[in-house]
């Protein structure tokens, strides 16, 4: 067991480590970063670290903050500082890292501050509303499953089903924009942007409701049809017969036997789908104007702030490889079979 | 069988069996029903899921559209329009009441004067309904009337009083001069610093008093040309004003509500009396000076600057609802002028008659091509005394290059283009998008996954490895570095769309492979040394192939969801207009013109809805095995 945990584990790291290499490669490569605007001291200031990172390197020993506007050309390259080969800068990366832990600081949307903490500033707001959404989501989306699978055929089933279809099918943004145009714009139950820090506490628990509730739908609907689809499998089987037959009651079997068998593949996926979703939705960040790493990767990219991009990147990466060890781990440890079938 | 029977089967002698076929070979018969091909037996399955088969004709009408709306609309969608922006999603007749063009308007200033809601074109304004009940703001609206000068002293300091004043006017002996002054009943707005004041008469710099500090709000009359005479004057030109007293720590005010100057006899100057006073607070309030800071005449102004307002209370305005029908406001009959070349070919067609010597009222229309309503005014020449122009009413549409008032189903955007042909085209550019990259995917994930499962051992394993390496990458991720080392086109998104896409395709032959190589068949072809191309290609892929298609084929419907959803994070397709470009585009009009973002969702739901549906059918019907297996 443990072998298969840790060989799952270490092949995950292996593969961040190249994925992470790839796109660190692939960034450097692009055309020379701009820092025509802000302030010189913040500019050379900047240009300093990424000498101090080995991704630049200055051709003289100290230079005046006038001096570097002078130098610098309009596509964004100096003529004082140079862009150090692509293979040792990835060297020096790699060193940086394991060093210093340091990825970096952003140009252009905090200057001169931590790519880290500024990832570590929106992490925490993404992560916020994520977890809401998992509280509401996994319990609602369990039951609502559970029973359209209990009324199989009938009804409430059929409504069920075609409800979770049609929500499954829509765009995120369709459906973010119509709620919008609904709770925000025509009735304005809702704030229409993400509230500022400084707004009153009311004002701020209103704006959770609608990220919370878009991100929940799409979870609610997919739990749902999980559960389903397992519970219809499991109440097919023979010893469900057999658990009827020895006069157990259609409650007592399906909350003895078939739920327990049935949340054996739910669980996992509850897991994962957790850390998959820490991310956030980029759409709805965006839509919303919420101040999580979704819209931070969408403003690095658009103002080239590549140090900022590349640890957005990372983290994006890294959280979809763990979301798939911790759902295959997780496999392992519930069901037996699966962990026999592994080694 | 009965007891007879049963003896007289028993014993049969053996001369009377006899070798069924002993003459003949036994030979393979054809089916004597017609045999059923497997694509047939599909359709059938297929065509049993009603919702499968509905979805399928919704997305057939979609993609004809898409093909073919482009190609035939009259709506160029390049050229901007900027005489039609925002028009109404319009399918029926003005004022049926649902998608005719029409827009709901709701509390929305009414303008007593022009007699239509503020700013808007009248002749399109259906359904009005105006507030019985005035509103009261205090805010002076120039649709406004009534209500009260708020003269407010400012300091707060309790020091310096204010003053307001009205223009000078001259009072001569010849007539007995009045001021009616009339204050607010309503004292206490919203405090109660009702400031003390008394009211001057300004002659020439020099003050006399008419009312001396006072909280009195009563109305008052004061003769002026008795308090002229007590300064030994017969005539001056004076000033009224009203000084007010500060008060300590806060804002000190008076409501005027009218300020009237009267003369008992018919003096000269009755218009400038009229003019210097006011009766309706609103329009005092609203006189300002102009451009270069001259002052119009009547124009009450402070005299000490800093601590003077001079605001409104309780101005009246009524409010309306409507409905406006954004059609006539583009295209309704307007006077257009015609040159006399252009009525001649009007009569030379034989469209209307017209005789100059008669005049307008001879103008008689005789076709409908015929842009001129009815005429208004004509020029002659008086050279030649013959007609040189006509003014005329005529539908503006027909300027605008329209035999009739265009209709516009989905509306118009800002640009005034037509949504539904722009909406249509983008589809197409998402759906050619959607096939190029599922034709790729496809094909190279097919090759893929048929070696990787076909040959395993370390072939597969490090095949294996690549995917997975490949697959860590996050979609956006891959999109982000080839849109920026790329430039967004349609190249770079197929590229990168392509770089994700055929993993899934790969991994499900890989899957069908693995399920069929050790399968008897296979191995009695191997046997009889069937090649590995042959092995594949004749004897593993068909049987795999329904499956591998079937999931494969949801790969449209979300690369139009990614290209969408890329568009809505300001990423999107540049140069070409897309789907997702145009619904982000409009996205900013969510508010005002909501139509821009419902229709085209609703479409775009409506093709993700049928494409599963249909995508659903379809893996059930090829491989009724899992069935109802996806809710």
């Amino acid at each position: 067991m443990w072998k298969y945990i840790l060989k799952r584990i270490g092949l995950a790291l292996i593969t961040a480590f190249i994925i992470l290499s790839l796109t660190f490669i692939l960034i450097k490569m692009l055309p020379p970063q701009r820092m025509l605007t802000g302030k010189l001291g913040t500019r050379t200031a900047f240009y300093e670290n990424e000498v101090r990172l080995g991704y630049l390197y200055s051709s003289a020993e100290k230079l005046t903050d006038d001096y570097v506007d002078k130098l610098t050309y309009e596509d964004g390259h100096t003529t004082y500082y140079y862009k150090t080969p692509v293979l040792q800068q990835y060297f020096s990366w790699i060193r940086n890292i394991v060093t210093r832990w340091d990825w970096g600081s952003s140009e252009v949307i905090m200057p001169n501050v931590d790519a880290t903490v500024i990832i570590g500033e929106r992490l925490w707001t993404s992560m916020k509303i994520n977890i809401f959404s998992v509280i509401f989501s996994v319990p609602i989306g369990i039951a609502l499953g559970i029973w359209a699978a209990l009324k199989k055929g009938k009804m409430t089933d059929t409504i069920i089903s075609t409800v979770v279809m049609v929500l499954i099918s829509l765009p995120g943004f369709v459906l973010i924009t119509f709620l919008m145009l609904l709770l925000c714009y025509n009735n304005a139950v809702l704030p229409t942007q993400w509230p500022n820090p400084t707004d009153p506490t009311g004002k701020k628990v209103l704006g959770y409701i609608l990220p919370v509730f878009c991100l929940s739908l799409g979870s609610i609907c997919g739990y749902c049809r999980f559960v389903r689809a397992e519970l219809c499998e499991v109440m097919e089987s023979e010893y469900l017969l057999l658990a009827r037959t020895k006069g157990l009651t259609r409650r007592q079997a399906i909350t003895r036997h078939a739920l327990r068998n049935a949340m054996v593949p739910i669980f996992p996926s509850i897991l994962s789908e957790f850390i998959g979703i820490l991310g956030g939705s980029m759409i709805l960040e965006q839509l919303y104007g919420i101040p999580g790493i979704g819209q931070l990767f969408v403003r690095s990219m658009n103002s080239q702030d590549y140090n900022v991009l590349f640890v957005d990147m990372a983290i994006f990466t890294t959280l979809g490889l763990l979301a798939g060890v911790l759902l295959d781990m997780s496999y392992g440890i519930i069901d037996p079979r699966i962990r026999m079938g592994a080694r | 069988m009965n007891e007879q029977q049963f003896e007289q089967y028993q014993n049969i002698p053996d001369s009377k069996f006899v070798f069924a076929q002993q003459d003949s070979n036994i030979h393979d018969k054809k089916f004597d029903t017609k045999a059923v091909s497997f694509a047939r037996d599909s359709f059938r399955r297929f065509c049993k899921n009603k919702s499968s088969v509905v979805a399928a004709v919704i997305l057939g009408i979609i993609i004809l559209f898409a093909i073919f709306v482009p190609m035939f609309s009259t709506h160029n969608i390049d050229a901007v329009s900027p005489k039609e922006v925002f028009l109404e999603p319009k399918l029926f007749d003005t004022g049926t009441g649902f998608w005719d063009g029409t827009r709901k308007y709701t509390r929305i200033v009414y303008d007593s004067v022009n007699e239509t809601p503020a700013n808007f074109y009248k002749g399109a304004v259906l359904d009005l309904k105006l507030d019985e009940e005035p509103t009261l703001i205090d805010q002076a609206l120039s649709y406004g009337s009534g209500g009260y000068v708020m003269f407010e002293n400012q300091d707060v300091s309790g020091v310096e009083p204010a003053t307001l004043s009205s223009d000078s006017f001259t009072v001569t002996d010849s007539g007995h001069y009045k001021a009616d002054v009339q204050f607010g009943d309503e004292a206490n707005i919203y405090n109660e610093n009702i400031g003390e004041y008394r009211i001057l008469l300004n002659v020439n710099g020099e003050q006399a008093t008419l009312r001396d500090w006072s909280t009195d709000y009563s109305a008052g009359q004061f003769d002026l040309s008795q308090t002229l005479r007590t300064l030994g004057l017969d005539s001056a030109s004076v000033r009224l004003q009203f000084e007010l007293k500060a008060t300590e720590g806060a804002y000190s005010y008076i409501l005027l509500k009218s300020c009237l100057f009267t003369a008992d006899e018919d003096v000269e100057n009755t218009e400038e009396l009229q003019t210097v006073g006011f009766t309706d607070a609103t329009k005092m309030v609203l006189l300002s000076k102009d451009a270069f800071g001259v002052t119009p005449k009547g124009y009450w102004s402070g005299i000490s600057k800093n601590n003077f307002r001079k605001g409104i209370y309780a101005s009246e305005i009524y409010y309306c609802d409507f409905v406006f029908d954004t059609y006539a406001n583009v295209y309704d009959s307007a006077e257009v002028t015609f040159a006399r070349s252009e009525i001649d070919e009007f009569i030379r067609n034989g469209w209307c008659k017209y005789d100059e010597s008669v005049g307008p009222e001879s103008f008689e229309k005789l076709s409908d091509e015929c842009p001129i309503d009815y005429v208004t005014s004509q020029v002659i020449n008086t050279r030649t005394g013959k007609l040189q122009e006509l003014t005329a009413m005529s539908p503006r549409y027909r300027q605008m290059g329209y035999k009739t008032m265009p209709k516009f189903i989905f509306g118009t955007d800002a640009n005034g283009i037509d949504v539904f042909t722009q909406m249509f085209n983008g589809l197409r550019t998402s759906l050619v998008l959607g096939v190029c990259t599922f034709l790729f995917c496809f094909l190279f994930g097919l090759v893929w996954g048929a070696v990787s499962g076909y040959f395993g051992g370390w072939v597969d394993l490090s095949m294996e490895r690549f995917t997975d390496i490949l697959g860590g990458v996050p979609w956006i991720v891959v999109m982000t570095l080839c849109i920026l080392h790329l430039g967004n086109n349609f190249f770079t998104f197929f590229l990168a769309l392509c770089m994700t896409g055929w993993m899934g395709t790969a991994g499900i032959t890989r899957t069908q492979f693995y399920r069929f190589k050790k399968q008897e068949h296979v191995l009695a072809a191997r046997t009889l040394g069937a090649s590995d191309w042959r092995l594949i290609f004749k004897h593993i892929l068909p049987n795999s192939m329904g499956t591998i298609i079937t999931s494969s084929v949801l790969m449209i419907p979300s690369v139009i969801y990614s290209e969408a959803t890329l568009a809505y994070l300001n990423l999107g397709l540049k140069g070409t207009s897309s789907f997702g470009v145009m619904l982000s585009e409009n996205q900013q009009y969510i508010q005002s013109h909501s139509y821009l973002i419902v229709i085209p969702s609703i479409v775009m739901a409506l093709l993700m809805i049928s494409f599963n549906l249909f995508g659903n059918g379809l893996r059930d019907a090829v491989n009724p095995t899992l069935k109802g297996s996806e809710g």
